[in-house]
């Protein structure tokens, strides 16, 4: 049974078809990256899988380990393991970093029947992701990406991640807005996160991250659907030639 | 997709769990008030001839003041003959907490608010799990309580530890007869008998409330608090009270209120008048939770209610501290009068409206000393298809040289039927004063709500969390005890079924 | 104050007694009268005349309709817009279509006094489509009780500027077309005056409309203005700058009213009050329920030059929708010492420094007017004495 399995679907946005037809299965320790253009329909497709509203599955089924996610809310598909790390994280004014993730584990630990870690054990657990992520303690007490730079919410997402250890993390566009060694660490993150049991979908436009997380498979969206699949060495020929190509 | 504004809707709907009713016999006065009810009252409570006078002068110049209608709420007139003026528990005042009534002790039980000298207020022992402070420890988190049930007080706890560090700590009524000359001289002096309709009001019939008096250079040992019950039915509240801090004292004052669930209104028209001498501080906090009316906006107390300090020493300060979830309609504007050279008022508030409640609250910081300091933090949160609105004074008078305000107002909407206002009146007449004013409105986004969602966190626990980060500004002024109790409490206002 | 009510009755009386008229006879007086009868004349302290004493401009508007005269008002418009006289009997179908469209005449009995001892009015209509060439100027009017009347029809542009000249009470009532333009430039100089001014504006959908004014007070000057955009889109900006000293006085109350989605307003006022004078302003933003989507923000600073100057600022938000952006600040203060410091040390002298600072400080009321109408309205709002040399 496939962790991940996408069967022909279809997407609409205000009665716009933007996903037409998208096939996937993702196994576990895989990494898969889907590429593609502008609008393409790459973060449509990362959306829909974590329930955001206002996307409407018009045919196609989605499934996590066997289960039809499709009458799942956000927050039961996180439960089950669906991680999406954002391209635009939000700010929540006057939240701390701390209590947003105390709140994220606790709702984890009681969804799966185990008892809410304590505050001393959370409170060791985030501070080792964060030093892990070259991220200050001090980081942690601030409001939820209040005032965050475009880097610092970046790594944020990838602290909840480390935190919430999900069966398959999806992240969208999360090299964007990274210089360089920020671009390492986020990278050595999700590195140190994979294992045989989970699978990581890496949504991007541009192939320089896959230069730090190698992936076994690389997905190339256009105008709904997938139009062609191969290894690495497809990235760095889109890197060469442009999307242009995988039109014809 | 379901639309996120109709759940926001039910979220924001939630049972009163304060709404039960107190079986006991009482005795109430009928409905209707005339110059023999003041009277009457007066005698029950064993006054004074000085008080009568005072009662009688308060009611006369009532009678020529008409309603006030300024405020931007709505509700039908009021019959004041329709209200009884006093209603008590049957039998003597207690002498001793083992002859209160088990009924009503049972009530403040249920309540949460402890009436014996062991306990700490409800809501202490749990601390939200993110690794915040600990609780301050037992000895110094005790709290004395006053437990006022309609128009009485019926018991006030630690009695004896506090008169031992010189600080009276009593109900308003033993006040007038063991303490004239403090009463005297300054019940009225901060609130005058005139000065709105319902402090007038007030003043004519004021049942009871609560006596502090902290002598020069004391710091009151430990908290202090009362407890306002409404329990009978087609009854005012008019309590009074009255709190003076010496020279270089300092007293920290909590008041927490809820009523019975009814269809009808009740009117809650309390004064509450402050008085701090040179070098002195007093906090007041107040969690505000009368009944504010079913879902349909049938019953729920009208709060009415005239709360001013006077700073009148030099570098004394006044704080106001409330959060406000309960009442059918909030009229009240908890202020301070800067006289003091260097006195410094605060105003922190939280006002959260659902249903149909409708809230006008604000306040007014008065500069009349020079380097006189106030700062405002008004947070309104509005849902369902209540009204909520900020109205505040910032009077910068000819003496307040040097002077400085800086009030910052935010307005937080949840769903689209609801409304938030500011109406904020800055009056400036010299040019060293400064005054800043800043307003801010948002909603809770559908984009903070499903990253939370992602994260696995619940819809009515999401918006909980959003909504206290919001009032963080606020909950970290109140005391330990009751920032847990706000924060309980606006999760318990927010939380509902989920579809 | 038992004068000044006198003076109110009377001027109620007067307005009663008034039979027929000869200028404009196709007004339909009857509602103005009927407001009077019902409502009667603000009363002194009520809340919108909480800062303004009513009662000094009754004294002057009885005097100013006790003598009534009138001569051919003053104003100059290109040829490709349309002016017509209320004494034309033409102008009777532009006023019964539009008159009191803009804002909600039965709660503005000054209006009914305007009406009813109506001296001077005139429409000015921009065709459908058409681009006006140069600004229409409107200088004296000719009488004390005004109106104007501007139509801007759909896609039509036009820049309306108001010279300074003297009124007793002078209503304008604007509709700005679908997609329409309007820049509205309103000069109020110096005035031993009583004058009260309401302003009413529609904009409709994709429609802009753009006020810069400045004043310099007046024995008692008030204007009341609302802005309605009642269109999906539609843009309102309000710029007013103010300069007030000796005794003058001036109370500006400008609302903002948001009545469908997606509107986009700003209201900018900056004010430097000394001497006695006394300068309010109540700026008011109303978000109706079916607003969604407005983005609207108020900012009203003040400075305060004199221990007997009186500033009062009350910024009004009343928000019935929640997808909006609104905001407002306020400030009243004085000139930063640390400002005229540095530029004292920089060899600038004290007064010039102050000089600067304060046309700074206006200016930003106004910066992104254009070159010329900025200067014209400096030129009012500041006067030379406190321009650098």
């Amino acid at each position: 049974m496939s962790l991940l399995a996408v069967e022909d679907l279809h997407v609409e946005v205000d009665g716009t078809p933007i996903l037409k037809g998208l096939d996937m299965a993702v196994e576990p320790g895989e990494v898969h990256a889907v590429m593609g253009p502008n609008g393409s329909g790459k973060s449509t497709f990362a959306n829909v899988l974590a329930g955001r509203p206002g996307y409407e599955v018009t045919a196609g089924a989605v499934t996590v380990d066997g289960i039809d996610i499709a009458a799942y809310s956000p927050e039961q598909r996180s439960h089950l393991g669906l991680f999406l790390a954002f391209q635009y994280p939000i700010e929540i004014p006057g939240v701390s970093n701390m209590e947003f993730l105390k709140a994220a584990v606790d709702a984890h630990a009681r969804s799966a029947g185990l008892d809410e870690p304590s505050p001393v054990d959370f409170i060791r657990r985030a501070r080792n992701a964060a030093s892990q992520l070259g991220i200050s303690a001090d980081f942690l007490k601030r409001g939820v990406n209040e005032g965050f730079s475009g880097g610092e919410k970046k790594r944020n997402e990838i602290l909840q991640m480390l935190l919430l250890e999900p069966r398959l993390a999806v992240l969208d566009e999360t090299d964007s807005g990274l210089d360089i060694d920020a671009l390492q660490v986020v990278a050595d993150g999700i590195n140190g996160f994979r294992s045989d049991d989970n699978a990581v979908l890496l949504v991007t436009h541009y192939q320089r991250l896959l230069n730090h997380i190698v992936p076994d498979w690389v997905h190339v969206l256009a105008n709904g659907r997938i139009v062609r699949s191969g290894d690495r060495s497809l990235a760095l020929a889109l890197e060469e030639q442009g999307y242009g190509w995988v039109d014809d | 997709m379901p639309e996120t504004a109709t759940d926001l809707d039910t979220l924001v709907r939630s049972e009163y769990s304060a709404g039960f009713v107190t079986e006991i016999e009482t005795d109430t006065l009928p409905p209707g008030l005339d110059e023999d009810v003041v009277r009457t009252i007066s005698a029950r409570k064993e006054e004074p001839s000085w008080m009568i006078d005072w009662r009688l002068d308060a009611f006369r110049r009532w009678q020529a003041m008409a309603l006030p209608r300024w405020a931007h709420v709505r509700f039908p007139d009021i019959d004041f003959q329709a209200i009884s003026y006093f209603s008590a528990p049957k039998g003597e005042r207690p002498k001793s907490l083992d002859e209160v009534d088990p009924e009503l002790l049972e009530t403040y039980q249920k309540l949460g608010v402890p009436l014996h000298e062991r306990a700490r207020l409800a809501g202490v022992a749990g601390v939200d799990g993110t690794g915040g402070e600990s609780p301050p420890d037992g000895a110094t988190s005790a709290v004395a309580v006053d437990a006022v049930f309609d128009s009485v007080s019926i018991a006030t706890t630690f009695k004896d530890k506090l008169t031992e560090a010189g600080v009276v700590f009593c109900s308003m009524a033993e006040a007038v007869r063991e303490h004239p000359e403090l009463v005297r001289k300054y019940l009225g002096s901060v609130v005058p008998k005139p000065d709105n309709f319902y402090a007038a009001l007030n003043s004519a019939v004021f049942s009871d409330g609560s006596f502090v008096y902290v002598p020069k250079h004391t710091r009151c040992p430990m908290e202090l608090s009362t407890y306002f019950r409404i329990n009978a039915e087609n009854t005012g509240q008019f309590e009074r009270t009255l709190i003076i801090a010496d020279e270089g004292a300092h007293v920290s004052y909590l008041e927490g209120c809820t009523a019975p669930m009814r269809d009808d209104n009740q009117l809650h028209a309390a004064v509450v008048e402050l008085v701090a001498l040179d070098d002195a501080e007093i906090k007041y906090s107040t969690v505000q939770n009368w009944y504010p009316g079913d879902e349909q906006g049938r019953g729920g107390i009208y709060n009415f209610v005239t709360k001013r300090g006077a700073c009148l020493g030099a570098r004394s300060k006044i704080s106001w501290t409330q959060v406000e979830t309960g009442s059918a309609i909030t009229w009240k504007y908890p202020s301070v009068v800067l006289r003091g050279a260097d006195s410094v008022g605060e105003f922190h508030s939280v006002a959260l409206t659902r249903n149909f409640q409708q809230a006008d609250t604000g306040t007014k910081m008065i500069h009349i000393g020079p380097r006189t300091k106030s700062t405002i933090i008004s947070k309104g949160i509005s849902a369902g298809r209540s009204q909520n609105s900020y109205r505040g004074l910032v009077r910068m008078n000819a003496g307040a040289v040097g002077a400085r305000n800086h009030t910052q107002c935010d307005s937080l909407l949840i769903g689209d039927a609801c409304g938030a206002h500011t109406f904020p009146y800055i009056e400036a007449k010299l040019p060293s004063a400064v005054v800043e004013h800043e307003a801010t409105t948002s909603k809770v986004s559908d984009e903070q709500l499903f990253l939370c969602q992602q994260r696995g966190i619940d819809p009515e626990k999401a918006v909980a969390m959003i909504v206290g980060g919001f009032c963080k500004d606020v909950f970290r002024t109140l005391p330990m005890e009751f920032a847990v109790e706000a924060g309980k409490l606006l999760e318990v206002s927010l939380e509902g079924a989920v579809g | 104050m038992a004068g000044s009510t006198t003076d109110a009755a009377a001027l109620a009386q007067r307005l009663l007694d008034i039979g027929e008229r000869s200028y404009a006879p196709w007004l339909d007086r009857r509602e103005w009268r009927d407001v009077i009868e019902r409502g009667g004349l603000p009363r002194p302290r009520s809340e919108p005349w909480k800062y303004t004493n009513i009662s000094r401009w009754y004294g002057a508007a009885l005097a100013a309709a006790a003598a009534p005269q009138r001569h051919a008002p003053r104003l100059h418009a290109p040829r490709e817009i349309e002016v017509v006289e209320f004494s034309d009997r033409r102008a009777a179908a532009f006023v019964q279509a539009w008159q009191g469209r803009a804002f909600d005449l039965a709660k503005q009995p000054l209006a009914a006094v305007n009406n009813l001892l109506l001296g001077a009015g005139v429409v000015v209509r921009v065709p459908a489509g058409t681009q006006a060439t140069k600004p229409v100027h409107i200088e004296d009017m000719g009488a004390a009780y005004q109106q104007v009347l501007v139509l801007v029809e759909e896609e039509a542009t036009l820049t309306l500027i108001e010279q300074p000249s003297p009124f007793t009470h002078r209503i304008v009532e604007i509709a700005v077309g679908t997609d329409a333009r309007l820049r509205h430039l309103r000069r109020q100089a110096a005035s031993p005056n009583r004058e009260c001014s309401l302003v009413g504006v529609r904009v409709e959908a994709g429609a802009r409309y753009a006020l810069a004014q400045s004043s310099l007070g007046a024995d008692l000057r008030r204007n009341d203005m609302l802005a309605t955009l009642c269109g999906e889109g539609a843009e309102a900006t309000i710029r007013a700058a103010w300069r007030l000293d000796g005794h003058r006085h001036l109370d500006n109350q400008i609302a903002v009213s948001h009545a469908a989605p997606g509107g986009f307003s700003r209201q900018t006022y900056r004010g430097v009050v000394g001497g006695r004078a006394r300068a309010v302003l109540n700026g008011r933003i109303h978000i109706a329920p079916r607003a969604q989507a407005t983005d609207a923000a108020l900012s009203t600073k003040n400075l305060l030059q004199s221990t007997t100057a009186e500033v009062y600022a009350k910024p009004e938000l009343e928000i019935h929708a929640n997808d909006v952006k609104c905001s407002h600040g306020a400030t009243v203060g004085t000139l930063d010492e640390d400002a005229i410091h540095y530029l004292r040390s920089r060899g600038v002298a004290e007064d010039t420094a102050r000089a600067l600072l304060i046309r700074g400080f206006l200016r930003e009321a106004v910066e992104d007017l254009e070159g010329a109408e900025r200067l014209r309205l400096f030129s009012s709002a500041v006067p030379d004495r406190d321009l650098p040399t």
